[in-house]
């Protein structure tokens, strides 16, 4: 543990220039600071950081993360689509560091709630009062055979942006017209529901738009899916000759790959593939297990009011790491689920109770370069559960003019402005 | 890209926090208030000073709506009587096809006025 009394001159750094003070004698403030520690930087990580010192400045805030650049996995699809720069995807943490939040650059390696302490890849402890945790997610090792981080860089994942984006974009540049394009989607549950199918809508527009001898086909470990009406009405509309699903009731799930060869096996089959996109079965980031808070499913129960862990105490765990279900593992959730828990840890801190509320979630996906569809949902999380709201929520309108699809693509764009600038900005 | 300053809203929170610690009790005697478990609550808090259910209510509003308005419009210049119009129309139209309309219909007309006077008074609770 860690607990010092700020010195005034900081508490009056930390506080200048904030206008609810007018009139209050500075002197006012003397209550012990507490230190956080916040693991990963994306967009759970980043935005909690940066409002639990808001919050509490008088607080020491450090962020662990090993990547100096965060390349955001919202608006990916578009740079494998073709259709957008990497560079555009990139965020760094000075804006973070401008707010007073101490940035390291290392990966957190081990933590020890009894002494509430975290080690990080450098040997380097820190000691928290309280932990925040959004470590995002990891692949299940094994649960494809053949994959691991040789195949990976043949057979990108792509499910963590970055360079397996540009591998995956080029090995499509690359591919010669009347190529065969294969999509591997994991059982759920997974980061970013929607994401396959987005992916697949923006491939597919690449191909019919620039190899329109060329096909994708998605083998699909899932039979029903996030969107899927709209996402299906798209496909039969734009994509009828290069699109192709198969469900897992039609043996979709990928067992194993070969990826010398480019070959992706299901239970039933074998498919050829010129360029292969294997989105491997996901769990919580590593850390979380190593910390204590994930369950045998492999992701972290949670408390719905404060997001700390069912499991351990002190812990708050944020985003695609959590079993938040029905709010689903979108950036838009890890981020108000950040805001919330910092709100809940300064109510707790400063001795008051946390509140219920409600909650929301909104996420845009692509189904071509200027169209969107949408889906939302409603939760509350009285008594500590997250539930739907019934009646709120739901899916852009199927059999929409083409207005309304470019509206949301507009949408999309902006709400990304926004998220990207509350996380890192 | 472009990048932008916290928008107001996000000020105001700030600066409710300050408040908070500017006018929350003195506890730096006491290392148990930052440690273990929460405590009970304290009267002695004044509630409205924290950030609570409003405060979060907006925050869903903050992760679209920024301080510039683009293609999802700013929030800044509305009134409070405006708000509450605006919202309770998406809430009751039942043709709407924007994410506000499914959005809206999951809160009740308490919260709309309580987010809309919070929103329209710049973020103070």
């Amino acid at each position: 543990m860690t607990v010092f009394l700020p010195s005034r001159r900081s508490v009056l750094t930390g506080l200048a220039g904030t206008a609810a003070l007018a009139g209050l004698a500075p002197g006012a403030v003397s209550q012990t600071a507490a230190r956080f520690v916040v693991i990963g930087g994306g967009f759970g990580g980043a935005t909690a950081a940066r409002y639990l010192k808001q919050y509490m400045p008088a607080s020491s805030v450090t962020l662990i993360e090993p990547l100096s650049t965060y390349h955001a996995c919202p608006f990916s699809n578009l740079v494998i689509g073709g259709g957008r720069a990497l560079s555009a995807q990139a965020f760094g943490y000075d804006g973070l560091k401008a707010a007073g939040v101490d940035v390291i650059q290392a990966r957190a390696d081990a933590v020890d709630a009894d002494a509430r302490s975290v080690t990080l890849s450098d040997g380097v402890t820190l000691s928290y009062d309280r932990l925040i945790m959004s470590p995002g997610i990891d692949f299940r090792d094994g649960a494809i055979e053949g994959y691991g981080q040789v195949a990976e860089q043949i057979m990108p994942h792509a499910w963590k942006a970055g360079p397996q984006t540009q591998i995956l974009r080029n090995e499509l540049e690359a591919m010669e017209d009347g190529g065969t394009v294969v999509m591997s989607v994991p059982p759920a549950p997974f980061r970013c529901p929607p994401g396959p199918y987005e992916r697949a809508s923006l491939i597919a527009n690449y191909l019919k738009t620039q190899k329109p001898r060329s096909k994708l086909i998605i083998l699909d470990g899932n039979d029903a899916f996030s969107k899927q009406p709209l996402f299906e009405q798209a496909w039969a509309a734009r994509y009828p000759d290069h699109l192709e699903r198969v469900s897992a009731t039609d043996f979709g799930r990928v067992i194993a790959v070969d990826a010398s060869s480019g070959e992706l096996m299901t239970e039933f089959d074998t498919v050829q593939a010129d360029v292969a996109n294997v989105i491997p079965p996901q769990k919580a980031g590593a850390i979380a297990d190593a910390a204590g808070v994930t369950d045998q499913t492999g992701w972290c129960p949670i408390d719905g009011l404060t997001f700390e862990s069912a499991l351990v105490p002190g812990i708050h765990v944020l985003g695609d790491a959590t079993i938040a279900a029905p709010m689903p593992k979108s950036a838009f959730s890890a981020n108000l689920q950040a805001k919330i828990c910092a709100v809940q840890i300064t109510r707790i801190m400063a001795g008051a109770a946390p509140e219920p509320t409600v909650l929301a979630n909104t996420c845009y996906s692509y189904i071509a370069d200027d169209a969107a569809v949408s889906i939302t949902g409603v939760y509350t999380n009285d008594g500590g559960t997250l539930a739907s709201i019934e009646g709120a929520g739901g899916l852009s309108p199927m059999d929409a003019e083409a207005g309304v699809r470019e509206a949301e693509a507009a949408q999309a764009e902006a709400w990304f402005r926004t998220i990207t600038a509350e996380a890192f900005g | 890209m472009s990048r932008k300053r916290p928008g107001r809203l996000a000020a105001a929170l700030t600066g409710a926090a300050a408040c908070l610690a500017a006018c929350g009790p003195a506890r730096g005697d006491r290392a148990d208030a930052v440690i273990g478990e929460p405590d009970a609550p304290d009267p002695a808090i004044a509630e409205r000073s924290l950030p609570g259910r409003t405060a979060m209510l907006a925050m869903a509003c903050t992760g679209c709506h920024s301080e510039t308005s683009e293609a999802i419009v700013s929030l800044d210049t509305y009134s409070m009587e405006q708000l509450v119009t605006l919202l309770t129309a998406y809430k009751t139209e039942g043709e709407g096809t924007t994410v506000m309309h499914r959005l809206m219909r999951g809160y009740d007309e308490s919260d709309i006025e309580a987010v809309s006077a919070y929103i329209a008074e710049g973020g103070t609770p």
